[in-house]
């Protein structure tokens, strides 16, 4: 049963920052774009490099290895080398925590 | 009478400008012509994923099978496109047969540079650039069984980690001093020459092959210098050349590849050239470049289909590759072919670094080992071709992105 679990303090994650967490053996990265938190699956569809590592510009993240870009509010690949989109999750900022739902 | 618009080259480029003829709106006819009998696929799994057995042929398919007939594209795959006639605007195909057009694109890419090497021709002498290439490797690919190879470009490097990836022992012969060292250079190279040591590549540079021997098939490789090794097997990787035979007496000009212009047209009116043949004009450097890698083939046949269409903007991404060896993701951006000063960020020594070609004071070029985020935030460095302070290259500190408004 999927729950919402505690990943970060939600000041942890600073305005245009990336981290990878590991919820319940699920890798999603949490991703923070203009005061708005959003959560999608870490795990580039490609050749599954961790896209927390790779470039994010506004609501796009980059992988780091392949430059396959995604979108981070839905998972939507917006340029290859990946076809397959990555996961989106919920995530909300509750009493001071950043919670992921996997 | 609807317009004709005929594609050569069922490859990334060619596929992809045709896919881009119908996104695009063209409802003429389209039709793409192959060489190969397989639908248009992508060629970096095969020295990578597909040679190890870790992908499908499936997976390396550009648009699934039943794409073109589903967007009213023709093909003809299989199928040798053997010269143009300018004044009837016809291309002739294997066994005669005319294919009219009122526009061209020519994306026939590279073939593999033979060296006149004894033995060459022997069985089991393989090179790369097609599946079929590479299923002839695979079927050689077993642990314990010896292979030679020849030539350490990106190429043969991806190999040699692949073969060793599936417990193949090799041993590299390049005339070079390291690896990918006319690309690289020296510094670059040794770092790589390390990784493939380190994962029991033995390499011998400084020395060519002077003959592939044996009897029904490959037994032994001799070297200038007089080396001779045992193999089960051999590769060889020493670059491609341009099929532009298609075009000899039409009038387009042929320089290294076919020559067009930043909007892929040549100076032929209604022929365009896209991808790996394509000597383009490209506008971040001032000079024409001919780019063999992924990322061209996939932006510059949309391109050149576009241009086609009149709808056509300037061509000038900046190019950029990614070659996978082992655990270790090298990527390139730019373009260079003689720099000043290699100015590094980070630890060669650890792996983990990018280094920047730089010429009077602008950044050519970036090479990055296992440092993806860096080389992405240099890209705009590179296009904008600016004078950057070095200090500040190599201080990991400095946020590239941050570089181009600071000078």
């Amino acid at each position: 049963m999927a729950e919402f679990e505690v990943v970060a303090r939600a000041d942890d994650l600073k305005e245009g920052d990336m981290r990878a967490f590991d919820v319940r053996g699920t890798k999603i990265a949490v991703a923070k774009v203009a005061g708005t938190f959003y959560a999608f699956g870490d795990t580039c569809t490609h050749r599954e490099c961790s896209l927390a590592e790779g470039d994010l510009e506004e609501t796009t993240v980059t992988c780091p290895c392949h430059g396959s870009e995604f979108d981070v509010v839905s998972g939507q690949v917006l340029r290859g080398p990946a076809r397959v989109p990555v996961g989106s999750f919920e995530v909300r900022a509750e009493g001071g925590n950043l919670e992921v739902k996997d | 009478m609807p317009e004709t618009f005929v594609v050569v080259g069922a490859s990334l480029a060619g596929g992809g400008a045709a896919a881009t003829l119908r996104q695009e709106g063209f409802d003429g006819r389209v039709i793409l012509i192959g060489a190969e009998s397989q639908p248009p696929y992508e060629r970096p799994p095969l020295s990578k994923e597909y040679l190890r057995d870790e992908s499908s042929f499936e997976q390396a398919l550009v648009q699934p099978p039943e794409f073109y007939s589903e967007n009213e594209i023709e093909t003809r795959f299989g199928v040798r496109a053997k010269r143009v006639g300018v004044a009837e605007k016809v291309v002739e195909i294997d066994g005669g047969e005319r294919v009219s057009y009122d526009k061209l694109l020519v994306a026939t890419g590279g073939r593999n540079r033979r060296l006149p090497i004894p033995g060459l021709d022997l069985e089991g002498v393989y090179d790369l650039r097609t599946v079929a290439d590479c299923d002839r490797i695979r079927a050689e690919v077993a642990p314990g069984r010896k292979a030679v190879m020849v030539g350490m470009g990106f190429i043969g490097s991806e190999v040699v980690a692949s073969l060793r990836r599936s417990g193949v022992d090799v041993v590299v012969v390049d005339r070079n001093k390291v690896p990918l060292h006319r690309v690289l250079g020296e510094e670059v190279g040794r770092v790589m020459e390390g990784v493939h040591r380190d994962h029991g590549a033995s390499m011998i540079f400084e020395d060519t092959v002077a003959a592939f021997e044996g009897d029904d098939r490959v037994e032994q490789v001799t070297t200038q210098r007089g080396r001779r090794i045992e193999c089960d097997f051999a590769v060889v990787g020493f670059g491609i050349e341009p099929v532009t035979e298609l075009l000899t007496g039409t009038g387009v000009e042929i320089d290294n590849g076919i020559v067009v212009d930043e909007f892929c047209r040549t100076g032929v009116e209604g022929i365009y050239a896209a991808g790996d043949v394509a000597n383009h004009y490209h506008p971040v450097f001032e000079r024409r470049i001919r780019v063999e890698h992924w990322q061209n083939a996939l932006e510059q046949g949309p391109a050149a289909a576009r241009s086609m269409l009149g709808k056509a903007e300037p061509y000038e991404e900046v190019p950029w590759f990614w070659s996978d060896q082992y655990d270790f993701n090298l990527q390139y951006a730019g373009f260079h072919t003689e720099w000043d000063e290699l100015v590094v960020r980070g630890n060669t020594e650890e792996r983990n670094f990018i280094a920047f070609y730089r010429k009077i004071e602008r950044v050519l070029a970036a090479v990055a080992v296992n440092r993806g985020r860096d080389l992405r935030r240099s890209m705009r460095l590179i296009k904008a071709q600016r004078p950057v302070d070095a200090a500040k290259l190599r201080d990991p500190d400095v946020d590239l992105r941050a570089l181009l408004s600071a000078t």
